[in-house]
């Protein structure tokens, strides 16, 4: 009776021990499935620098285990500390991730509705302006130069469509830009034809 | 009493002695800017311009911080710092001249984009001349509108060091670019075909000799040359600006083209106060006119119930105006015109004179690109 009680305290020690020493595999997919989430997110793009340490985390993370595969004695308690952490920062970066596109693509709207604003600004100067002697050959090129900017302006549209909210918002920057210009030629076209 | 305090002197001394054993030497700050370095690096866009160094420092920095918590595990007495550090400085070295070497690069590939995007935008601009020259503010207009659009975009992608998209929006822009220059090329064709050169030296040749031979004014129009020549006994006596109309450089067909006619001519009325100042009205059409009026419509290349038109002058009221098809010239060259020429004065309006003229260069040049 004594002998089999030694004998499952030992079984038991060498369950436990084996048990130590094996690779964290489920915290490891965890950690990672939750990063590949984010990745198909476009976490790179909207949250590129947290996105960035999360993976040099996951890599530090996986260099520990390596390291400690290779020993005899393994002991795998630190690495699980780092895919823990690596998890809740991928976890809080998953659910701040929403917040960030969304405010990327506010701020492409609003550039767009400013893009929109300066198109109607010059369409109307354009339509006031005098097309006289002088005005008529310039404001006729302004008007196709505005209808360029319009068109273009149906590209923001597409982009925000396919969530590339960053593209669009710089096209919505270069649209506004063209408007501008058109708007500020007309007011000169206008002086001109004043003087 | 006396043993006491000398005992006690002993341990102090030992104590000392143990204290300053214990002591252990910093770790290396390298440490932390090596880890600040790795981070530029990846802003840099190391991961880009300069993938396999980038991942050798990143092993550097990984064994270096191994040896580094390695030395940390010691025991105080044998910690040694020295060649961790050494490791680090090396490291630090070598980051810094990659990190060079990546703004290099970018450098490099900044100014190669700017200058792709300089050469479209001095394009684009001539072309934008060129609308205005010739009257073309529609679809060619429109399309160097939409390449100035894509420049932008380019340039503020460029600003932003995100090279990678730029390629393309400057390709989008070359294709608007080209179809610009592609429209403005079709609106010229005829101007670089010999014949019809040739057809029109002759006209202006014969009209020449004519005002030699009569002793009188006679009026030559060269349309691409935008100018108005006047000669009087075969002598150039004055030569003027002029406006046309927005197909100004297309030959006249039918009514309301928009085009200016060419042919030989002459002032068949002077309308001493027209609405554009002063003018003298031609004989359009004339019977080459009318023969080629009839084989258009033959042709169905005459809108329906649209018939030939009438009604060309040479008129003031500006060069800069839009005309519909007539010659227009300032105010005060118009009196110098009207008051040399008569009913009857020849007028002879041609597309060009020569293939040597800057436009059809700037043509050609487009051609060859």
């Amino acid at each position: 009776m004594k002998g089999l009680t030694k004998n499952l305290v030992l079984v038991l020690a060498i369950a436990l021990v084996l048990a130590a020493c094996k690779q964290p595999t489920q915290q490891i997919n965890e950690a990672q499935a939750v990063i590949d989430e984010i990745a198909k997110a476009s976490a790179d793009k909207y949250a590129a620098a947290e996105f960035k340490t999360l993976g040099d985390d996951m890599k530090a993370a996986q260099d520990e285990i390596a390291v400690q595969d290779k020993k005899f004695f393994k002991k795998f308690g630190t690495a699980k500390e780092m895919l823990a952490k690596v998890k809740t920062d991928a976890e809080a970066l998953k659910a701040a991730l929403p917040g960030k596109i969304e405010a990327a693509k506010n701020a492409a709207i609003a550039i767009q509705t400013e893009a929109k604003t300066a198109i109607d600004e010059a369409k109307a100067l354009l339509e006031k302006a005098p097309k006289g002697k002088g005005t008529k050959k310039d404001i006729e090129a302004l008007q196709a130069d505005l209808a360029g900017a319009e068109t273009a302006f149906a590209e923001i549209q597409t982009a925000l469509d396919a969530k590339d909210y960053l593209g669009a918002a710089d096209k919505a920057k270069s649209v506004k830009e063209k408007a501008v210009a058109v708007a500020d030629q007309v007011k000169a076209a206008i002086e001109k034809k004043k003087k | 009493m006396k043993k006491r305090t000398r005992k006690g002197r002993v341990l102090l001394l030992g104590l000392v002695l143990l204290s300053y054993a214990c002591k252990t030497p910093p770790a290396p700050s390298e440490a932390a800017d090596a880890e600040a370095l790795e981070q530029a690096l990846w802003r840099a866009g190391a991961s880009v311009f300069s993938p396999e160094n980038y991942d050798l420092y990143k092993d550097g920095l990984k064994t270096a911080k191994e040896n580094l918590a390695r030395e940390k595990a010691k025991f105080g007495w044998f910690r040694n710092y020295d060649p961790i550090r050494s490791e680090f400085r090396d490291l630090l070295k070598k980051g810094t001249d990659l990190l060079q070497a990546i703004q290099n690069k970018k450098a490099i590939k900044s100014k190669a984009l700017e200058e792709q995007s300089l050469s479209l935008k001095s394009r684009v601009e001539r072309l934008k001349d060129m609308t205005l020259y010739f009257n073309e503010s529609g679809a060619v207009r429109k399309n160097l509108s939409q390449a100035e659009i894509k420049l932008t975009q380019a340039d503020l992608l460029i600003g932003k060091e995100q090279f990678e998209p730029v390629g393309d929006i400057l390709q989008g822009c070359r294709l608007y670019v080209k179809q610009a220059e592609e429209a403005i090329a079709s609106l010229l064709d005829r101007y670089l075909d010999k014949d019809q050169l040739e057809k029109w030296k002759r006209w202006a040749d014969e009209t020449i000799a004519e005002s030699q031979k009569r002793a009188a004014v006679a009026i030559l129009v060269n349309k691409l040359e935008r100018k108005l020549i006047l000669y009087r006994k075969g002598d150039v006596v004055a030569s003027y600006d002029i406006g046309l109309g927005r197909f100004g450089l297309s030959d006249k067909l039918y009514s309301g083209d928009e085009a200016t006619p060419e042919g030989r001519y002459q002032v068949i009325k002077k309308i001493p106060s027209s609405p554009f100042y002063k003018a003298l009205l031609i004989n359009y059409p004339n019977e080459e006119d009318k023969k080629a009026f009839a084989l258009a419509k033959k042709n169905g290349q005459v809108p329906f119930q649209v018939g030939i038109g009438g009604s060309i002058e040479i008129h003031g009221g500006g060069k800069d105006s839009l005309t519909k098809g007539c010659v227009g010239l300032e105010d005060g060259d118009m009196d110098d015109v009207y008051r040399l020429a008569v009913v009857g004065t020849p007028v002879t309006i041609v597309g060009a004179l020569s293939v040597e003229n800057s436009i059809l260069a700037e043509i050609k040049a487009f051609e060859k690109k």
